[in-house]
């Protein structure tokens, strides 16, 4: 079937936004493409004339294929708590028969969700902190809170601050979705609880807990205020290298090329999430 | 493991509901706490940041930050661009959303995905191109590169916001409003306009707040003369910590708990979530 045209009301009612995004996403992100490929000129803004890959070789040294590992390390092993801690509350929330539970856990979650990440990262100093009621925890896990590795320690509760509401709030959309009805036919047919959570809930649930667990990676290792605002310096991200880059080196052709890398990955983690959504449950392509 | 007793089957049932509550109860703890631990700080009476809990209280630190210009600057600065950058972005994704939604037609894919692409694109990746862009084009206001970047970012949201409520809109009465005769424009303004009512409020009030919050975009697109204000708060963290910030994120959080009243009351908590097809 031949799929019909647009209207001309329809065309001009998509225009205003289409060409907002096209002069201001599209263009800028090619403009950038250009740049990375520039040498950089010391002492000028903007960069040089001819070409090179320079800015793109250099990222392969080690100094700073290092930051990379780190921003991926720490983003993994984030999005791997976090949906340790958002499951049982996004659990709770999808079966509980009390509306006051039910409606407490999506007002907290919302709530989370509006309120200022700036604000919460301050908190979260103030809260885990040299000076704060739980520093203790570092000194539990053998990273006292004044030591420079309790940085990185700071990083990941204050990411997953930010990722534990978002991916509990997609897990219950995901559990919602599973009916209650087989869990408890397998119940009645004489399994434990445990049994029907491992064999009949979880693989039921498993798209949506690989999707959360992918949103959640590819926020954290796009994050650029976490790691400014509680990283002390000693931890800093791919997008912080980026900034750090433009702003104190003004080395606008090396931000590009790490812009440029940034942008791929961003691509290539939502289409590896898609593809693998697709392959563990083909159905739900429906 | 079928044939496991009775009795060991038990203990794992125990175990596991043990683990789960456990899980359930630190998640909460760990979401809530800091929330607390700053609003009780901002209330703190001493001059420097002492040990946790505070001996006495005062409002000090609310005090100081309406003597500081600074913030108030800032604030101005966020709220005219939140405003602006809002309302620009929900006419135009309200709008793009209401194309996208009309049923099948050819490059649609195409549409939807640039319309919800900023959202996967890092923000220090658009706050930098922008910069760049704008340079190469001559803008160097940076009021106008603010509201250009914070534009790009909030109109995945209110396009997707738009985009679940349309969905719920029957075409036919669309259909019903054309073969009445009304105009497309007509039936546009007087029909889904006011169904679409709630997605669009939701999605104005997420890009909203997304723009009032925003840091990486702004960091790129400010200078030193025209601040928001978490710019300056976050310059006021790394500088030196004192409890202003505190305040004013009690403040914050005290405006969110409006939000999520006022979206309880407006849309119901349930809707903004839950769309399952089981909920409990």
């Amino acid at each position: 079937m031949r799929q019909p045209r647009l209207s001309a009301f329809q065309c001009a009612l998509l225009a205003p936004g289409a060409i907002l995004l096209a002069v201001l996403l599209v263009a800028p992100i090619a403009l950038m493409a250009v740049e990375s490929f520039r040498p950089f000129v010391g002492g000028r803004v903007g960069a040089g004339a001819g070409w090179t890959l320079r800015n793109y070789t250099e990222l392969i040294e080690p100094a700073y294929a290092f930051y990379f590992y780190d921003t991926f390390r720490i983003g993994f092993i984030v999005s791997a708590i976090a949906l340790l801690l958002a499951t049982p509350l996004a659990w709770q929330a999808a079966r509980t028969k009390r509306r006051a539970v039910r409606v407490s856990i999506f007002g907290l979650l919302i709530g989370l969700l509006f309120m200022s990440l700036v604000a919460r990262l301050y908190a979260i100093q103030m809260t885990w902190g040299t000076n704060g009621p739980l520093a203790f925890f570092g000194t539990l896990i053998g990273v006292p809170a004044r030591s420079a590795g309790y940085a990185a320690i700071q990083v990941a509760i204050g990411l997953l601050h930010f990722v534990v509401p978002m991916s509990a709030i997609i897990l219950i959309g995901t559990f919602q979705n599973i009916s209650p009805r087989l869990e408890e036919a397998a119940a009645s047919l004489g399994a434990p609880r445990w049994r029907v959570a491992l064999t009949v809930t979880l693989p039921l649930a498993a798209p949506g807990l690989l999707s959360a667990f992918m949103i959640a990676f590819a926020m954290c290792i796009s994050n650029f205020v976490v790691p400014l605002i509680l990283g002390r310096g000693v931890v800093l991200f791919t997008t912080n290298l980026m900034y750090v880059r433009f702003s104190d080196v003004a080395n606008f052709p090396s931000g590009a090329a790490i812009g440029v890398i940034m942008f791929a990955l961003a691509g290539f983690v939502i289409y590896f999430m898609t593809q693998l959504v697709r392959w563990v449950s083909p159905e739900a392509q429906s | 493991m079928t044939h496991m007793p009775p009795s060991a089957s038990t203990a794992l049932d125990w175990t596991a509901s043990a683990v789960f509550r456990f899980l359930l109860a630190a998640s909460i703890l760990f979401l809530i706490l800091p929330v607390v631990v700053s609003v009780v700080l901002s209330f703190d009476d001493r001059q420097f940041l002492g040990p946790f809990p505070p001996k006495q209280f005062s409002l000090r630190w609310y005090r100081s930050f309406l003597d500081n210009p600074a913030y108030l600057d800032g604030l101005i600065v966020s709220l005219k661009l939140a405003v602006l950058s809002t309302v620009i972005s929900t006419v135009a994704g309200a709008c793009a959303a209401y194309v996208i939604a009309s049923g099948r037609w050819r490059g649609r894919d195409t549409v939807e995905l640039l319309f919800l692409s900023p959202k996967f694109v890092p923000t220090v990746v658009i706050g930098f191109s922008i910069l760049g862009f704008a340079s190469a084009i001559q803008v160097f206001d940076p009021f106008t590169r603010l509201i250009m970047g914070h534009v790009v970012i909030t109109i995945p949201f209110t396009v997707r916001a738009t985009l679940a409520s349309l969905v719920g809109i029957r075409r036919s009465l669309v259909e019903a409003a054309i073969s009445l005769g009304a105009p497309p424009w007509r039936a546009f303004l007087d029909v889904t306009l006011p169904l679409a009512r709630t997605g669009i409020v939701a999605g104005a009030l997420m890009a909203f707040v997304l723009s009032f919050d925003e840091v990486a975009v702004s960091l790129f697109l400010s200078d030193a003369f025209t601040q928001t204000l978490p710019i300056a708060l976050v310059a006021e963290m790394r500088a030196n910590l004192n409890l202003t910030v505190a305040a004013v994120s009690t403040v914050f959080a005290a405006v969110t708990i409006l939000i999520v009243f006022f979206l309880d009351r407006a849309i119901g908590l349930d809707r903004v979530i839950g769309q399952g097809l089981y909920r409990g």
